[in-house]
């Protein structure tokens, strides 16, 4: 009874607002010492972390991205996306879809993106007189719309916790991506038309300019994604090739960026972040080799299987669920902890792993969204300062859209499997 | 109070001095062992060892910054409803909880260590083991030390908070 009341605390705490790392620690140790084991073991699987070639991939892209956000890129890429994109009704809502998943996918919806493209693409939306809320909500919803494209960091983080081919998660994220974009460039065309939006005339030449400055930072998207499904290097090996490619480009090339004023400041910067992931996957690592050696996973899925016995109740259940834990928790925190005890119930429900981890992360993207602890939210609602009343608002029917691509993501596998099969990734 | 944010500035400029050189070091590796296995066809063999140690020292160092820059990721679903006075009494209630468990994370490690240099591993060469895995006992102290003046600086200001009010 007493593990029960001293658990109640530990979360209690968590409410509170105690940094996620130390809430999983307390837990790891408590737990650990009421099974008689010595908390030593906690340090053991921590040392784990040192173990997990993959996760060399984190500080580096991570760099990248901030080194992007911090230089001249998002107007750069916003002009490319303009001069192909303005020419449609809706055009400019393309462009910011188009570019905040570019940036997404490269600083792992950490808010970076609100925050470094917000304030340029916000007024232009305005300008182009598009509804406030409208462009208030196409914004904060852009916030995380990059999430299943390489090299984002949630995907990165569920195939080191999940040990599912983080090759194989970054092709499998590419066309779920690219249909929740779609369905949110859809609906931006038709709310471009309703309101009779002007548009810009397309010219070859305004484009050809646009392709020529943007021209060194165009190919990184494609170093990563011919490099891996080419089978040329790995999703560590271009996480180092982006990092310094970006640091040569930024510094030297365009010159955006200073080597010695700018360039430390954004790696402390962007190290603090990874330190608040590192911290927390360290104590993780001990929490869940305590689940599975008490067999957790298994006892929930006597529960489970109790209440629900085809896949489809399961898929159904699990996204409930996961909205839940993406509307409590952020993304790390959430792939650390629950990835581990869902993985074997969802195997035993005859769900891909890969699969999986696309349903997941498609959850988590729209828990960034749902109040009241949406991290979009509060991302807009401090760089535009508007009340968070007013951005939750503005946010709804871009969460409704969000959920009708998470039930095709769902319950049609194939737009997750189809391209692996094709490439042959492994 | 003035002492306290000297203090934690110090110890931030050092941690901050060594986690810069630490990743750079990291990227010119990472960089530098794509080359020698695409192009030369070998990696150096330890190449892979430091950086995969590299990881957990910037983890450790980018973990402290975070607490004094109050960057660790959260829940603040109670915070929103406190008044400013009582945030920050919340806010040195939980720092106290996370110094708390820092310490007994830093005494299971030096438990750990000891175990280590006690059975006398390597992690490469004749590399005792211990000496990459020092970062986790010291990293936990100095999350200890940082909480410890967050945990200051909250009373501190919850107190010129109220003779303002």
């Amino acid at each position: 009874m007493s593990i029960w009341i001293i658990i109640a605390i530990i979360i209690l705490f968590a409410l509170l607002g105690a940094p996620l790392f130390s809430v999983f620690g307390a837990l790891a140790i408590f737990l650990f010492i009421s099974s008689d084991i010595d908390t030593s073991a906690v340090i053991i699987e921590l040392y784990r972390i040192a173990d997990m070639p993959a996760l060399i991939a984190i500080p580096l892209f991570v760099f990248a991205g901030y080194m992007l956000a911090e230089s001249q890129a998002p107007k750069r890429l916003v002009n490319l996306a303009q001069s192909a994109f303005g020419w449609l009704r809706g055009g400019l809502a393309i462009v910011v879809l188009s570019t905040c998943a570019f940036f997404t996918a490269f600083t792992g919806a950490s808010g970076v993106t609100i925050v470094a493209l917000g304030g340029l693409l916000l007024p232009m939306l305005i300008k182009q007189q598009y509804p406030e809320k409208f462009s208030l909500g196409l914004i904060t919803a852009s916030g995380s719309i990059g999430l299943l494209f390489p090299p984002s960091l949630p995907i990165i983080i569920y195939g080191i916790i999940s040990e599912v081919s983080i090759d194989k998660l970054f092709v499998a994220g590419i066309l779920p991506g690219l249909l929740l974009i779609t369905i949110l460039a859809l609906y931006s065309i038709r709310e471009g038309a309703r309101t009779k939006v002007p548009i810009v005339p397309f010219k070859w030449s305004n484009l050809w300019q646009a392709c020529k400055e943007a021209a060194w930072e165009i190919p990184l998207p494609l170093i990563i994604i011919i490099g891996i499904y080419g089978g040329f290097f790995t999703a560590t090996e271009s996480a180092a090739i982006v990092a310094f490619y970006v640091l040569i480009v930024e510094v030297f090339i365009y010159r955006d960026l200073d080597l010695l004023k700018d360039v430390p400041r954004i790696i402390k910067e962007s190290m603090i972040l990874v330190g608040a992931i590192i911290s927390i996957l360290a104590v993780a690592l001990g929490l869940t080799n305590y689940f599975i050696d008490q067999q957790v996973p298994q006892a929930l899925f006597e529960l489970v299987k109790a209440q629900i016995t085809s896949q489809f109740a399961f898929l159904l259940v699990l996204n409930c669920f996961l909205i839940i834990v993406g509307m409590m928790m952020d993304i790390f925190s959430a792939i650390f902890v629950v990835v581990p005890l869902i993985l074997p119930i969802a195997k035993a429900f005859n769900v891909n792993p890969v699969h999986l981890g696309i349903i997941f992360l498609t959850n988590l993207e729209i828990g960034y969204l749902t109040p009241p602890v949406g991290l979009n939210l509060f991302m807009s609602s401090l760089r535009f300062n508007k009340p968070i009343l007013h951005v939750a608002k503005s946010i709804m029917i871009f969460i409704g859209l969000e959920i009708i691509a998470l039930i095709l993501i769902t319950y049609f596998p194939p737009l997750s499997l189809w391209l692996i099969e094709l490439f042959g990734v492994r | 109070m003035k002492l306290l944010s000297k203090i934690d500035s110090t110890l931030n400029k050092i941690e901050t001095t060594i986690l810069i050189a630490l990743f750079i070091g990291m990227l010119l590796m990472a960089f530098l062992q794509v080359i020698l296995r695409n192009f030369f066809s070998g990696g150096i063999i330890w190449g892979d060892i430091l950086l995969r140690h590299l990881v957990l020292w910037i983890g450790f160092l980018g973990a402290a910054l975070a607490t004094s820059n109050e960057r660790h990721l959260n829940i603040e679903i109670l915070k929103r409803f406190l008044s400013e006075k009582q945030r920050y009494f919340v806010s040195a209630l939980t720092n106290l909880f996370a110094a708390l468990i820092c310490y007994l994370l830093f005494k299971a490690s030096l438990t750990f260590i000891q175990f280590e240099i006690a059975n006398e591993n390597v992690i490469y060469a004749n590399i005792p083991s211990w000496i990459a895995e020092v970062i986790i006992p010291v990293g936990y102290v100095m999350l200890v030390i940082h909480f410890i003046i967050r945990i200051l600086i909250d009373i501190e200001k919850a107190h010129t908070n109220k003779d303002r009010a």
